[in-house]
């Protein structure tokens, strides 16, 4: 139990050091108990609300132990007496003497709040029936002893007070870098609430954000006590009073006898930006039930502002970005990122030696839709060609407004075929659709799509070989009558056979 | 290595393992061991905070938890995975209604090894229940028959205080540990067979929670015992009834029944084992304690010494022939039911201790209600469907 002092927060009278609050407690109810030969000594805290005292630690039969009892002093005894004049009082019964010993003193608050932490309670020692009781010279000597355990558990409870509050000095220096430095929504988010479970150290923490769209409530992410962030985005809740206590929250409607109750353990921050609610953060200890220190709560609102500054700069910082990345008409990546994703892409096939594919796609007679109905109608298409072909990629594909009215798709893990059947059900859905053109004779606009591709590694070994070959796919379907789909190793294979054949001017150039 | 042990309102428990471990010390002298003794509250406290911060709030290595607490701490990742390395884990050398709650969810790996049991029943006085009951087998076979012949005997003693009934390790307020027996009596219990809802309201469970309620509003248990400062525990010679889960010494005078409310045997046992934390400095020579105190000799030692049942099978069966009540104790054995040992469970048993409590304090005020016990555990139950929602 002895510690060096560098660990050490509390000195006992002889100068030995001790590990925290409890080892402290013991060591002096050891050291009463063998100082007065008692056959039990006990520590009590006494709690003026209730009246109670609450046992915390007991020496017996030369074991120390923790144990939970609540007593009710009756009102007139010894303890009682003790109690109202914090004098010594001793007793004596069919049970035994009892010897008990009050004290009580506040001391300030080292964050330099001004109220005071009160400390109120007593020592109980006690001697069995066959032995002799306490007399008033004993009884003195050993209230003076225990006063003079006291003192050091003052220091105890402040120094264990002060490192809470250097805690919160840390919390509140580091959690502000966090929250300031956090950009990014994807990352912003975890380092949020990885930092405020870093710090306070809640069972759970959980982030909500407004879909103002959908009249939504919608899960982020939820931090769990051991560190482990996951996802919640299958959390929807409707933003309509009644529909859910969040929802009621957020509205800012009453909370109800319900979450009174669980108030200690649970704190519901709505998070607003310039007056504006955007999301919700709730932490709680549900699982432990242990009540998060008022200092806590009093120092996460304070953070409240900074948190939802964090997150709504995280969710700017991403439309921004989703701005210069994706195409605003068609909602496809534009060519700079594909050019990174290709990269990426590229060097992870030739790595693991997989099939990569890759669509060029060119909307037949784009630049005559144009010219002839303007460019509502030629948005209208391309809008529509977009939508087409992000409701049949997988989630690995990578499309791309690659310029005008070409769309390049790349296919991890994808051979020929495979690809080829893609370009299908793509020319297929877009072949029925009927673009509705109000001002024209036949009302509505059909278009198709020209389709060439290649693939690694049997087309080209290098990016830009493999988007040469799919744009010369390309080529030969549009001078072959468009409205095709056509794979760069048949198109050198028909070329072969044309020069072959004695040459044919329109097969593609090697 | 060191060692938590959950405390006990009986002194002898804790000495009962300082002689353990002075054995254990005689016979392994290079192993350096210390143990404390914690609270239930404590222990638990101090498990979250190793979770919350473990450089500050290390774990013992060895730590005594309730059975029920298994699965939690197991799934939180404080617990380390023990069916490997305890022998009588490998071989299931335990009885099968221990095994069924040790490995609920996951039958390859055990986190804990159960230690000791203790099983819920009433103790009288002949003497003092001569007049007042003609058949205690018969009569005190049910709740109602035993709270009959609890109205009609006084306490033997005069002195202020004194009550008919006495509960040893209940102290202060109503407990989960209270009226969680009668709850089960009632063929009750906090969640549904399925663990999908709790059902804190369901008139089995609420019915049991009352009946031990009325008890104490009615005076025949008292709350806070406000002379226990200076008049310690009740001795037994001055109650006709204790409510015990600890064999009581055959020089007390008292008989055994099984607990009222169980007509056909059974009832709720409470399984304590020994986890070893997952961040023990040599998880080795942590298990190889465990391993030793379920040696046959050590644990037949340790729980006599407290009047407990052993939980190795061997062990514990040898004890149930030699007991000297052995007929009442093969009916309570004969369908032995334990606490769920689900993730969520110890905290639904918080939840109920929070709504007992603030029930003890309005019956200790004189101003309860039967409506303030429906509130509660609407309330409760609210809270521990919202954490099976959660967890």
């Amino acid at each position: 139990m002895r510690k060096n002092v560098k660990d050490a927060y509390a000195a006992a009278p002889g100068g030995a050091f001790y590990e925290g609050r409890d080892a402290f407690l013991r060591a002096a109810l050891e050291s009463v108990a063998g100082q007065f030969a008692l056959d039990g000594a006990s520590f009590y805290e006494f709690e003026e609300k209730s009246g109670l005292l609450r046992l915390r630690h007991r020496h017996a039969c030369g074991v120390s132990f923790e144990h939970e009892e609540d007593l009710k002093p009756a009102p007139g005894s010894a303890v009682a007496r003790a109690l109202e004049a914090l004098e010594p009082a001793v007793s004596k019964s069919a049970a035994g003497s009892f010897l008990f010993s009050p004290f009580r003193f506040d001391y300030c608050d080292p964050a330099g709040g001004r109220g005071v932490i009160p400390c109120f309670g007593l020592f109980r020692l006690e001697r069995g029936p066959r032995r002799r009781g306490f007399s008033p010279a004993e009884a003195a000597k050993a209230d003076a002893h225990l006063k003079s355990f006291l003192r050091d558990y003052y220091k105890a409870e402040f120094f264990s007070l002060n490192r809470k509050y250097d805690k919160n000095v840390a919390a509140i220096t580091e959690l502000t870098e966090v929250f300031a430095t956090a950009l990014r929504v994807r990352d912003s988010f975890r380092h949020i609430l990885a930092g405020i479970q870093t710090y306070f150290g809640f069972d759970r923490v959980r982030l909500y954000l407004i879909d103002e769209k959908n009249r939504k409530l919608k899960g982020e992410l939820s931090a769990d006590i051991r560190g482990q962030i996951k996802s919640i985005s299958y959390e929807e809740i409707p933003l309509e009073a009644g529909a859910h206590r969040f929802a009621d929250i957020v509205l800012g409607r009453s909370s109800g006898a319900f979450m009174e109750r669980y108030k200690d353990c649970v704190l519901y921050m709505p998070l607003s930006v310039q007056g504006v609610t955007i999301g919700l953060l709730i932490v709680d200890n549900l699982l432990s039930q242990q009540r998060i220190e008022p200092q806590e709560l009093a120092m996460l609102k304070s953070f409240g502002g900074q948190i939802a500054l964090a997150v709504d700069n995280a969710r700017l910082f991403d439309k921004v970005e989703e701005l210069s990345l994706y195409d605003e008409l068609t909602k496809l990546p534009l060519r700079r990122y594909f050019n990174q994703r290709f990269q990426e892409e590229f060097y992870r096939a030739e790595r693991f030696k997989q099939p990569l594919a890759l669509i060029w796609a060119d909307v037949d007679y784009f630049k005559e839709v144009n010219d002839t109905y303007g460019h509502q109608i030629g948005d209208k298409v391309l809008k529509e060609a977009g939508r087409v072909i992000l409701s049949n990629l997988r989630k690995i594909d990578f499309p791309c407004r690659y310029g005008g009215d070409e769309i390049i798709i790349l296919l991890p893990q994808a051979t020929g075929e495979e690809a080829r059947r893609l370009a299908q059900r793509l020319s297929q859905e877009l072949a029925e659709l009927r673009i509705p053109v109000p001002f024209s004779k036949a009302r509505e606009l059909r278009v198709t799509l020209s389709i060439g591709i290649s693939t690694f590694p049997q087309d080209a070994a290098t990016m830009d070989g493999l988007l040469e070959k799919a744009d010369d796919a390309l080529y030969w379907v549009k001078s072959h009558g468009r409205a095709r789909i056509a794979l760069y190793s048949e198109v050198a294979e028909e070329r072969k056979k044309a020069e072959t054949a004695g040459g044919i001017k329109d097969a593609p150039a090697s | 290595m060191k060692i938590w042990l959950l405390s006990d309102y009986d002194h002898r428990k804790h000495l009962a393992f300082k002689s353990l471990l002075a054995r254990f010390s005689a016979a392994f002298p290079d192993v350096p061991v210390e143990f404390s003794v914690k609270s239930r509250k404590s222990l638990w406290e101090s498990l979250f905070a190793h979770l919350r911060d473990s450089k500050r709030n290390p774990l013992a290595d060895v730590i005594e938890i309730p059975q029920n607490w298994t699965e939690l701490f197991s799934r939180l990742g404080l617990i380390a995975e023990l069916g490997a390395r305890v022998e009588a884990l490998g071989h299931k050398r335990f009885p099968e209604f221990i095994l069924k709650e040790l490995c609920r969810n996951d039958e390859k790996r055990v986190f804990s090894a159960p230690w000791w049991l203790e099983a819920p029943a009433l103790f009288y006085r002949p003497q003092a229940l001569k007049s007042a009951v003609a058949d205690p087998e018969r009569d005190l076979a049910t709740w109602e028959g035993f709270r009959a012949a609890l109205d009609r005997v006084g306490p033997p003693s005069r002195r202020r205080g004194a009550h008919a009934l006495s509960v040893p390790g209940s102290s202060g307020s109503v407990s989960v540990a209270d009226v969680l027996p009668r709850v089960w009596g009632r063929r009750g219990g906090l969640f549904s067979d399925d663990f999908n809802r709790a059902t804190f309201t369901r008139e089995e469970t609420a019915g049991g929670i009352e009946d031990w309620l009325e008890l104490a509003v009615s005076g025949k248990i008292e709350l806070f015992s406000p002379d226990r400062f200076e008049n310690g525990p009740r001795p037994p010679e001055e109650c006709a009834f204790i409510m015990s889960s600890r064999k009581l010494g055959g020089r007390s005078g008292l008989k055994m029944l099984p607990y009222p409310g169980y007509p056909s045997g059974g009832g709720l046992m409470l399984v304590y084992n020994l986890s070893v934390s997952a961040s023990a400095q040599d998880p080795e020579a942590a298990a190889a304690f465990v391993s030793w105190a379920l040696e046959n000799r050590n644990l037949s030692i340790f729980t006599e010494s407290f009047g407990v049942f052993p939980c190795l099978k061997p062990v514990f069966e040898e004890r149930l022939r030699e007991e000297r009540e052995s007929g009442v104790y093969k009916r309570l054995f004969s369908a032995p039911e334990l606490k769920p040992n689900i993730m969520v469970y110890p905290t639904a048993e918080l939840l109920l201790e929070r709504a007992l409590w603030n029930l003890s304090m309005k019956i200790s005020r004189r101003d309860y209600d039967r409506e303030d016990l429906t509130r509660e555990l609407i309330m409760a139950q609210g809270e521990a469907d919202y954490l099976l929602s959660l967890y």
